[in-house]
């Protein structure tokens, strides 16, 4: 039954240092399927892409890729299993000593068996493709904030995972860069059969992206529907959510 | 009582901390089959360059002035005793077996090993460190192995540079004062330094070149927050420092006793 989802979680019931905390929620990701999840602060969503990337190794149920259980993974299938996955992170987590370029070939000289020359060529198309060329040799401190971006999403994407996680990737972005960003990820999401998983505490910027979407509050899932039921709002914890009422169900 | 009770358990927490690090770092060479050389080559050759080139005035400079000082201590109170035709020997003894792979390790600790502990602890911060987790990269292998590497060929060339320039930079300096045919120096010096001297100058670089970084990085991976870096820099520095006085001595016990 597994197998035909990428990605599926079971049960999962867990809490972090930080006191926040998933209650036995359940959900899966097909493969080219994109979900977003949201909600307000200290409704779990913090947790959800470390636990999927197996940053989280205490709690109750079970993590699923490709049917495989995360938790049995070893130390080596978890750093395999992490190649796998592309983790676009909250800060971006460039790693400020190397240029751009340094940056998004660092997983192919890392993992793959390509040449230097071939990385190099690799890697300058997709700089070029993203309109990044005119800051390739530059390091994390000389960038914008939507630079830091792309490339952290290049760095991501370059070796070609079957499931990319956008944990708070738009926040702070100016509105445009977003949707400039979104645009030009699409294709590839889309090209690749990428599946994503977004997580942030507004939806509505990957409506063009998201087909599956959920919300949580307290760790529960209170809302998980398809773009069709998101954009009804039937359900109320979506309308407390998104008129930002005070008298309501959180 | 409390608080010396309270200090011996910190201590013995310290050292369980410690050889946590200790087996997560040999449990990360289980990887090293999938290193690709290629990716830590940079990481190598930019701490070989700051450990060992950039380092090379200091110690240099530094060894002129100890051999100097050794020479002319020599010169003026071996006659004394009426033994000035051992100043080779003192030379030897003195700075290639003792202070050249100390002094030389401690200008690498308080050089590189605070660098490589505030280098890892802000990169922690800024959550570089999970990132490269999250590539699948074994952050224990890339980060210290280079380090290790470079170190021990790094202070392998440092303590041989100390050495020369001690001997010959001390004999110029102490010209100024005494005066030693050079061919009386030479010989005695030549006579004096044996080939296990330079053998446990291997064996010392070795051990250094690989305490200093593995101490500085499990210092830099220790900070849980940006207020915690410098108190943890200037433990890894501290103690990094004592480990070596404890090796070195062990070191020299157990080849010259």
């Amino acid at each position: 039954m597994e197998e035909t989802f990428l990605l599926k979680i079971e049960n999962v019931s867990c809490e972090s240092e930080k006191g926040d905390s998933l209650k036995n929620i359940s959900f899966s990701v097909k493969k080219g399927e994109s979900i977003a999840i949201f909600g307000p602060e200290d409704s779990g969503i913090e947790i959800i892409c470390p636990l999927v990337a197996g940053l989280i190794s205490e709690y109750t149920g079970n993590v699923y890729y490709k049917g495989l259980s995360v938790k049995s993974f070893d130390y080596l299938e978890t750093h395999k299993y992490r190649k796998e996955l592309g983790y676009l992170q909250r800060d971006y987590g460039l790693i400020s000593n190397m240029s751009v370029h340094e940056n998004i070939s660092l997983p192919l000289k890392y993992h793959s068996k390509l040449s230097s020359k071939e990385i190099e060529v690799i890697v300058n198309w997709m700089i070029e493709n993203f309109g990044m060329l005119h800051c390739k040799d530059k390091r994390p401190v000389g960038l914008s904030r939507s630079e830091k971006l792309r490339t952290a999403f290049l760095r991501a994407i370059v070796l070609d995972p079957e499931l990319i996680l956008l944990e708070h990737s738009l926040e702070g972005q100016c509105l445009f860069s977003s949707r400039i960003f979104l645009a030009s990820i699409k294709q590839d999401l889309i090209s690749r059969t990428i599946s994503a998983i977004f997580t942030g505490y507004d939806p509505r910027l990957y409506m063009d992206l998201a087909s599956e979407y959920i919300m949580l509050h307290k760790g529960n899932i209170v809302f998980n529907g398809t773009r069709e039921e998101f954009e009804s709002m039937d359900n109320p914890y979506l309308r407390q959510y998104f008129n930002s009422l005070i008298d309501s169900p959180v | 009582m409390i608080l010396f009770k309270n200090r011996i358990l910190k201590i013995v927490s310290g050292v369980k901390n410690f050889y946590t690090y200790i087996v997560s770092i040999i449990i990360s060479f289980k990887s090293i089959k999938h290193l690709r050389f290629r990716s830590i080559l940079t990481t190598a050759i930019n701490q070989t360059k700051f450990t060992g080139i950039d380092a090379m005035p200091l110690v240099a400079s530094i060894a002129i002035l100890i051999g100097g000082t050794v020479i002319i201590q020599a010169t003026q109170n071996f006659p004394k005793f009426g033994i000035e035709g051992f100043i080779g020997n003192l030379l030897v003894l003195i700075i290639a077996r003792e202070l050249g792979p100390l002094i030389t390790a401690i200008i690498v600790i308080t050089r590189s090993g605070s660098a490589i502990a505030a280098e890892i602890a802000t990169q922690k911060q800024h959550k570089e460190i999970m990132s490269l987790e999250l590539m699948g990269i074994d952050t224990k292998l890339y980060i210290v192995f280079p380090r290790i590497l470079a170190s021990i060929f790094s202070i392998f060339s440092l303590i041989i540079i100390f050495d020369i320039v001690g001997f010959f930079g001390g004999y110029l300096l102490s010209m100024t004062t005494v005066y030693i045919p050079l061919d009386n120096f030479m010989m005695t010096v030549m006579e004096a330094f044996s080939f296990e001297d330079l053998i446990i100058t291997l064996v010392k670089s070795i051990i250094y070149g690989i305490l200093i970084p593995l101490i500085s990085c499990y210092y830099g991976f220790m900070p849980n927050a940006y207020f915690e870096i410098p108190i943890d820099v200037s433990r890894a520095v501290i103690r990094t420092v004592w480990i070596i006085f404890v090796i070195n001595a062990l070191i020299s016990a157990i080849f010259y006793f």
